[in-house]
């Protein structure tokens, strides 16, 4: 046998024993490894809407617990009305509801955002007034470890809370990532409307403004609705519900 | 002379020989603790050492994570040293490497989700981490699978030592926690203590690899 040939063989071989021990590792371990992802999804729910505390370690059932306990969600038409069961929309969005003494203290809409690297997964959190945001979640992304990375941590998220959607006069206007710091960069009255950038991730938070832009206008005749005080009514006794699959 | 005196000094000799801890396997795997540690002799592996040692958890998990990695990276290229064709060897060797890692990388997804969240890349990154692939080409290639495995077990506690010290340091001081539990009693912060934000950035570490550098060299003169 050439040399040549040897190796080639020899390579083959390598390939072959390598391909076959990670997909018996990826396929034997994809069970656990989807809980989890769905355990941690549930986390950033309840840590949108201060549920859970960063600090604290929760056990499977605490989580499971506190998110049948609060969570329901529900779905909703291009107008923001709820679509009952077994009714069907020509467009259907997914919301989730926080629950607190049988009235809904915040409503939770999934985020689903570009990155620089790509998507940006997470949860918005606003209270019932349709103005106010509650909490900011990331659960997934692929941004640059400390820089765009930094927007799963705890100092940038904690920023969002009490921030609003609406400009001063009520009109929608969104709500975006700044250039820096928002006392620095950003005019007095838009303050409400802006949280702090992280520097070294500009597009990080330029793509990331424009998704949420995105999502809220989508979800902005659910918010009208709570804006108005037509408060939505959950029919009573339902059931929880478990996190959807990402898209 | 009697038979008995011939085999006497000889047997002395083997048993000295015995001492564990002048076989060459036990030398396999303490060299690398100390004399030749990784990071601080070699200053191999420092990017991570930066990166993970901001908490004691995330620098142990990282630690078991490249121990098991080289360990068994050094053990199967071992065995295989005989039959790797020469002209591939590097090649051959990267995936043997990358598998573990991936292998790796699953396992703590699956059973630590937690912590490899923290870790994100570095385990991933533990492919193109120099020790790896260093004990690799210079130790697994030259010696016997046993001898290597000790020998990645080795190195794998030398740069683990590193880690876990450096990570000591830098939660006490800048979070004022080990393992996550407050360890600086409210006392303390009541007195004006303030944890020092600076241990958490990089540099801090930078700056505690380069006194434990001093600190081992001016031990090992003596």
């Amino acid at each position: 046998m050439s040399d040549q040939l040897r190796s080639f063989l020899f390579a083959a071989a390598t390939c072959l024993v390598c391909t076959i021990s990670l997909t018996a590792a990826s396929t034997g371990l994809k069970e656990f490894q989807q809980k989890n992802v769905a355990m941690d999804r549930q986390k950033n729910i309840l840590k949108s809407v201060g549920l859970i505390d960063e600090n604290t370690g929760y056990t499977h059932e605490e989580i499971n617990k506190l998110y049948a306990d609060n969570i329901k969600c529900m779905w909703v038409d291009s107008k923001g009305s709820i679509i009952k069961k077994g009714q069907k929309a020509e467009k259907e969005l997914h919301v989730y509801i926080y629950m607190k003494n049988d009235r809904i203290e915040s409503y939770i809409l999934p985020i689903d955002s570009r990155g620089l690297w790509g998507r940006i997964l997470g949860y918005l959190a606003l209270k019932n007034d349709g103005s106010t945001i509650a909490g900011f979640t990331v659960y997934k992304h692929s941004e640059t470890p400390g820089l765009g990375g930094e927007i799963e941590k705890r100092w940038f998220q904690k920023n969002f809370e009490g921030k609003k959607i609406v400009s001063r006069t009520g009109n929608f206007l969104s709500l975006s990532i700044a250039k820096g710091g928002v006392e620095d960069t950003v005019p007095e009255d838009m303050r409400g409307n802006y949280v702090d950038g992280i520097s070294g991730a500009t597009l990080t938070g330029k793509y990331l403004s424009s998704g949420l832009k995105d999502i809220l206008l989508e979800y902005e005749p659910v918010s009208l609705k709570f804006r108005t005080k037509k408060l939505l009514r959950l029919t009573p006794g339902q059931k929880s519900c478990p996190v959807r699959k990402e898209k | 002379m009697r038979l008995h005196d011939l085999f006497i000094p000889n047997v002395r000799k083997r048993v000295q020989k015995m001492k564990i801890t002048h076989t060459r396997h036990f030398k396999a795997f303490s060299e690398p603790l100390i004399k030749s540690n990784p990071v601080f002799i070699q200053m191999l592996g420092i990017c991570s050492a930066l990166a993970v040692t901001v908490q004691l958890k995330t620098a142990i998990v990282m630690a078991l994570s490249l121990t098991f990695v080289l360990a068994f990276s050094n053990l199967i290229i071992s065995m295989l040293r005989k039959v790797i064709p020469r002209n591939i060897r590097m090649l051959v060797e990267l995936s043997v490497i990358a598998t573990l890692v991936i292998i790796a990388d699953e396992v703590l997804r699956a059973f630590l989700y937690d912590i490899s969240k923290q870790l994100s890349v570095f385990v991933g990154l533990i492919i193109t981490n120099c020790i790896v692939m260093g004990r690799a080409e210079t130790f697994a290639l030259g010696n016997s699978p046993g001898l290597s495995f000790l020998d990645g077990l080795g190195n794998g506690a030398g740069y683990g030592s590193v880690l876990v010290a450096v990570a000591f340091i830098r939660e006490l001081l800048g979070s004022g926690k080990l393992f996550g539990f407050n360890v600086i009693p409210h006392s303390f912060y009541n007195a004006g203590y303030e944890n020092m934000g600076f241990m958490l950035l990089a540099p801090a570490a930078f700056i505690i690899i380069g006194l434990l550098v001093w600190l081992q060299k001016s031990i090992a003169k003596e």
